[in-house]
C-alpha cells in the first residue's frame, strides 16, 4: 500500500513537472489549443492539404512517401495522385520541394523552413494559432503580416478559409469557406503535422497495450514469486 | 526425550509446509522466469531489425539511368550499388549473332535463373535492342571488357564481353562460352523503362541471381 | 545429471564461479528490513545495462560531424527499423538514470549510508553520479541540434572561469576557437567510450566496497555486531534468493513506468528532449531559453542566482564538492533519520530546497525568482554547514539493537 502511494506520489511529481517545467514560449499572443482528433483520417486530409497548398514551398525533408503506405494505410497509387506533387518526386525518397532554396529565398524574403519537425520545435498550439493569426498589412511585401510571428514573409495561404482581416481583427474580405471547414482545415494540418514530425506515434499507440499488459504480467508474477519467498523472513 | 519427540513433530509440520511451498515456488520461478525470458526475445527483435538496411538504403538501391543520348550500337557504363551496370543499344546485326552462337554456350537457354523472368530468352531483355545487365564476371567478380567489334578477341569473334582476369568469355547477351571457368551467364537485375525509353530504372537482383 | 555437475566442477577448477556466487550472493547476508528506498541500486544497474546497449545500436547509424549529425539522428528515428524505439529507450533511460540514482542517494542521506564504514562507498558513488552528469551533458549534446550547441557552448564556457588554465582548457575541450566539429568529435569518444568505461570501474568498485562492509539498513544499525551461533547476521537474510526475488518485482515496476513513458510521451513535453533541440544547431540563433536538462537544473539555478560570474561558478562547484565530505559532517551518534527528528526536519528543509532550485532552473529567466532561488541555495548551503554542529547536539532517540520490521 505504502509503496503504491509512493509511486503515485513520484508519478504526480513527474508529470506536474512535465506540464509546468518544459520550455515554452511565453508571447503577448494568447495561444489556442487545437481540438482534433489524431487518427488515419485527419492525417491523411491534413496530409493531402499539405502536400498541394504547402508542399509548393515547405520541404519536408525527412518523410518519405512510401512511409505514408505502411504507417496509413495508403497505396502507392493514391499517394501518387495526392501527395507527390513537386516536378521530380520519388517514391522511395523524401517530400522535397521543387524550388530551389537560393531561389526561394530571393523571391520570398527568406528560405521556407522544412515542416517536418515544426510541429515539436514550435508545438501544434503555437502552429494552429499561427495558421489562424494572419492579418492584412499593406507596408509587407505580400500584404500579410501575423500577430504570432511579426513580419513573417510567409503569405496567408489560408485565405480564402479565413477571410481577410485587419490587424484589429474587422473583416475586409469574406472567407469562401464556413467557420466549420475552416477549423476542419486547420487542425487537420495541426494533426498531420504532428504525425509527420514523430511518426512513430501511430506504432507507439498500437503496442502500448500489448507491452504495457505484458509487463504489468510480469510484474504481478514477480510479486507473487517474491511474496512466496519472503514469507520466510519477519 | 519429549523434547525431541516435540522437535520431530515440529520438522515434519513444517516439512509438509515445505512441500506446498517449494512447488508453489518452483512454479513462480519457472512462470516468472519463461514470461522474462519471452519478454527480453520480444525486446531483442527491434534492436536486431535496426541493424536491416534503413529506408535511406533502400532507397538508394533504385537508381534511374538516362539511356535518351545512346545512339544505336553504342553504350554506357556506370554503376549501381558500387558494381558496374552496362546498357548497351544493340543493333540488328549484333541481334543476329545471338542465334549463331548457340553451340559456344554452356547456358544459352537462361536455365541458370540470373535473370528476371522477362529476360529469359536469347536478348536476356525486355526490349531485343536495349541489354541492362550487370558488368560483372560470375567466376571471381572482375568486370569484363565489352568488346562488340568482329575478330577482336578471337579471329571468329562475333562480338561480347572478355574478361581479362582469367579468360572468361560472353556473347553480346551475357551468356558465358564453354572453355570460361566463369560457370553462369552475368546477371541481368531488375529494371523498367521509363518514360518509353528515355531512361531506366533499376531496382533490385533476382533474388536465386549470384554476381559472382 | 553427472554431465552437469562435471561441467561445474570443470569450470570451478578454472575459475572461482561457485565461490564467487557463494560469498556476493547465495551466503552474503543483507538486512532483512529494506525497504522502498532500497530498490534503486539495482535498477540503476539495469539502466547502465539498457543505456549502453540502446546507444550502442545508436551508434551504429550516428555519424558524428557538425554537418551530418543531426541529419543522422533524424534517420534513426525515420528510415531506420525500429530506429525510433532505440532512441527513445536511450532518452527515457537518460533521464530514469538520474530519477533513480537521486532516490538512491536519498536512501544514503536518510539511513546515513555514507556514514563509517561506508565513506569509500559514498564517495565511490558520488564520482558515479558526477560522471553521469558529464555524460548526460556530452550525449545530449550529440544529436547537435540547437539545445545541444548553446548548451555545450555555455557549459564549455563555464570551464574557462577556472583560473590560470581556464582558457586552455576550453581550448582542449572545444577543440578550436568555438563550440563545433571538432567539439562534437571528442564529445563522441568521451561519451561513449571514455566516461562509460570508467563508469563501470567506479561502478565494480563502488560494489566492491559495498560487500566489504555489507549493507547499511533503515534503522542505521550494524547487522554484523549480532551474530547466531553459525556467525551469520540475525537480522540479515541471503541475498539470493530473497533480495533477487525482490529486485527483480522492482524491475517489474520500473520497466512498466519506463515502458508508458517510452511509448505514451517519449518526450514528455520537453523534459526529456527539448523543443529546440528539434531544429539543427544555428551558431546565430539563440534559443529563448538556454536551459539544461531537468536533472541539471538545481545546479543551473544556483549559477543563475549569483550574479558575479566567478562566484557563481565557484558556488556551483561547491554544491557539488560539498557532499563528498558528509561522511565527517555528521557527527551524530545514530546513522538513521527514524531516531534523528530534527535531521528529519534538515533532510525536509534540504529535499524541498532542492525541489525549488530545480523548478527554479527550468523556468525562464526571471528576477522574481531570484530571491526564491537565493534562499534555497543558502538552505542547501546551511544543511552542510550546519550539521556538524547539529550533529553533535541533536536529541537521538533510543536507537534498538535489533531491526524493526
Amino acid at each position: 500500500m505504502k509503496t503504491i502511494l509512493r509511486i503515485g506520489l513520484l508519478a504526480g511529481a513527474v508529470i506536474f513537472a512535465a506540464i509546468y517545467g518544459g520550455t515554452t514560449y511565453a508571447d503577448e499572443v494568447q495561444l489556442q489549443t487545437p481540438k482534433y482528433q489524431l487518427n488515419k483520417e485527419t492525417i491523411v486530409r491534413g496530409g493531402i492539404f499539405f502536400a498541394q497548398n504547402c508542399l509548393a514551398c515547405h520541404s519536408m525533408k525527412y518523410i518519405r512517401y512510401n512511409r505514408l503506405a505502411t504507417d496509413l494505410g495508403l497505396d502507392k497509387k493514391f499517394i501518387t495522385r495526392n501527395f507527390m506533387t513537386p516536378k521530380g518526386a520519388e517514391y522511395l525518397r523524401a517530400m522535397k520541394t521543387a524550388m530551389p532554396p537560393e531561389l526561394a529565398a530571393r523571391w520570398l524574403g527568406a528560405t521556407p523552413p522544412d515542416l517536418t519537425l515544426a510541429a515539436r520545435y514550435r508545438g501544434t498550439d503555437w502552429i494552429y494559432t499561427y495558421l489562424r493569426s494572419f492579418y492584412w498589412d499593406p507596408d509587407t511585401s505580400t500584404g500579410w503580416n501575423n500577430h504570432v510571428f511579426p513580419d513573417v514573409a510567409m503569405p496567408n495561404i489560408l485565405f480564402s478559409y479565413s477571410g481577410t482581416v485587419d490587424d484589429k481583427g474587422q473583416v475586409i474580405k469574406k472567407a469562401s469557406y464556413n467557420s466549420q471547414e475552416y477549423d476542419q482545415k486547420t487542425t487537420d494540418l495541426i494533426a498531420w503535422m504532428r504525425y509527420t514530425s514523430d511518426p512513430s506515434i501511430i506504432v507507439r499507440r498500437q503496442i502500448a497495450p500489448y507491452v504495457i499488459g505484458f509487463l504489468v504480467i510480469f510484474t504481478i508474477l514477480a510479486y507473487l514469486l517474491k511474496r512466496a519467498y519472503w514469507r520466510d523472513v519477519h | 526425550m519429549s523434547a525431541k519427540q516435540d522437535k520431530d513433530e515440529k520438522d515434519s509440520e513444517s516439512e509438509t509446509l515445505d512441500r506446498k511451498e517449494l512447488s508453489k515456488r518452483r512454479f513462480l520461478t519457472a512462470a516468472t522466469a519463461a514470461v522474462g525470458t519471452a519478454g527480453i526475445g520480444v525486446v531483442a527483435v527491434p534492436f536486431v531489425k535496426s541493424l536491416e538496411p534503413d529506408a535511406a538504403a533502400s532507397a538508394a538501391s533504385v537508381v534511374t539511368v538516362d539511356i535518351s543520348g545512346i545512339p544505336p550500337g553504342g553504350h554506357i557504363t556506370t554503376s549501381w550499388q558500387q558494381k558496374p551496370l552496362i546498357i548497351v543499344r544493340r543493333t540488328p546485326e549484333m541481334l543476329a549473332t545471338l542465334n549463331q552462337v548457340t553451340a559456344m554456350l554452356k547456358d544459352p537457354d537462361n536455365k541458370v535463373p540470373q535473370q528476371p523472368s522477362y529476360a529469359q530468352n536469347i536478348y536476356r531483355s525486355r526490349k531485343p535492342e536495349w541489354l541492362v545487365m550487370m558488368q560483372v564476371c560470375t567466376h571471381l567478380c572482375c568486370s569484363p571488357a565489352y568488346d562488340p567489334e568482329k575478330g577482336s578477341v578471337t579471329p571468329t569473334w562475333l562480338g561480347g564481353f572478355f574478361c581479362a582476369c582469367h579468360g572468361s568469355r560472353y556473347d553480346l547477351s551475357g551468356r558465358v562460352m564453354h572453355g570460361s571457368p566463369a560457370p553462369t551467364n552475368m546477371v541481368v537485375p531488375d529494371y523498367t523503362f521509363i518514360d518509353g525509353e528515355k531512361s531506366v530504372q533499376i531496382t533490385g537482383l533476382e533474388k536465386k541471381s549470384k554476381l559472382c | 545429471m553427472s554431465d552437469k555437475r562435471g561441467f561445474w566442477v570443470w569450470i570451478n577448477e578454472r575459475l572461482p564461479v561457485s565461490g564467487f556466487l557463494k560469498a556476493s550472493m547465495t551466503e552474503y547476508y543483507a538486512p532483512k528490513n529494506f525497504n522502498f528506498w532500497y530498490f534503486f541500486g539495482s535498477l540503476a544497474l539495469l539502466v547502465l545495462v539498457m543505456q549502453i546497449f540502446s546507444g550502442i545500436f545508436l551508434l551504429v547509424h550516428y555519424y558524428s560531424s557538425a554537418d551530418q549529425a543531426f541529419d543522422s539522428v533524424q534517420g534513426i528515428m525515420f528510415d531506420v527499423k525500429w530506429g525510433w524505439l532505440v532512441r527513445y529507450i536511450h532518452t527515457t533511460g537518460a533521464t530514469m538514470f538520474f530519477l533513480v540514482i537521486y532516490l538512491h542517494i536519498s536512501r544514503a542521506y536518510l539511513y546515513g549510508s555514507y556514514r563509517k564504514p561506508r565513506e569509500l562507498l559514498w564517495i565511490f558513488g558520488w564520482i558515479i553520479y558526477i560522471l553521469l552528469m558529464a555524460e548526460a551533458y556530452l550525449g545530449y549534446v550529440m544529436p547537435f541540434g540547437n539545445m545541444s550547441y548553446w548548451g555545450g557552448e555555455v557549459i564549455t564556457a563555464i570551464i574557462g572561469a577556472i583560473p590560470g588554465i581556464g582558457d586552455w582548457l576550453v581550448s582542449i575541450v572545444r577543440g578550436g576557437p568555438a563550440f563545433g566539429g571538432a567539439t562534437l568529435t571528442r564529445f563522441m569518444a568521451w561519451h561513449v567510450a571514455f566516461i562509460p568505461l570508467l563508469l563501470i570501474v567506479i561502478v565494480v568498485l563502488h560494489l566492491v566496497a559495498l560487500h566489504t562492509v555489507g549493507s547499511n539498513n533503515p534503522d542505521g544499525i550494524e547487522i554484523s555486531k549480532k551474530l547466531n551461533a553459525d556467525g551469520r547476521p540475525l537480522d540479515g537474510i541471503p541475498f539470493h534468493p530473497y533480495y533477487t526475488v525482490k529486485d527483480i518485482y522492482g524491475v517489474g515496476v520500473f520497466l512498466t513506468l519506463f515502458a508508458i513513458v517510452v511509448l505514451y510521451a517519449p518526450t514528455l513535453h520537453g523534459l526529456i528532449i527539448e523543443s529546440d533541440n528539434y531544429i539543427p544547431a544555428n551558431y546565430l540563433q539563440t534559443p529563448p531559453d538556454v536551459t539544461p536538462a531537468w536533472y541539471l537544473s538545481p545546479y543551473y539555478a544556483i549559477l543563475r542566482s549569483i550574479p558575479e560570474k566567478g562566484l557563481g561558478i565557484a558556488m556551483l562547484g561547491l554544491s557539488i564538492i560539498l557532499p563528498f565530505f558528509l561522511p565527517w559532517l555528521d557527527r551524530c551518534p545514530a546513522k538513521s533519520v527514524r531516531y534523528r527528528p530534527v535531521y528529519f526536519v534538515m533532510l525536509i528543509l534540504l529535499a524541498i530546497s532542492l525541489l525549488v532550485l530545480g523548478w527554479i532552473g527550468l523556468q525562464p529567466a526571471n528576477p522574481a525568482l531570484l530571491p526564491y532561488a537565493r534562499v534555497a541555495l543558502a538552505v542547501y548551503f546551511g544543511f552542510f554547514i550546519l550539521l556538524p554542529i547539529i550533529s553533535k547536539f541533536e536529541p537521538v532517540r533510543p536507537v534498538p539493537e535489533r531491526v524493526r520490521s
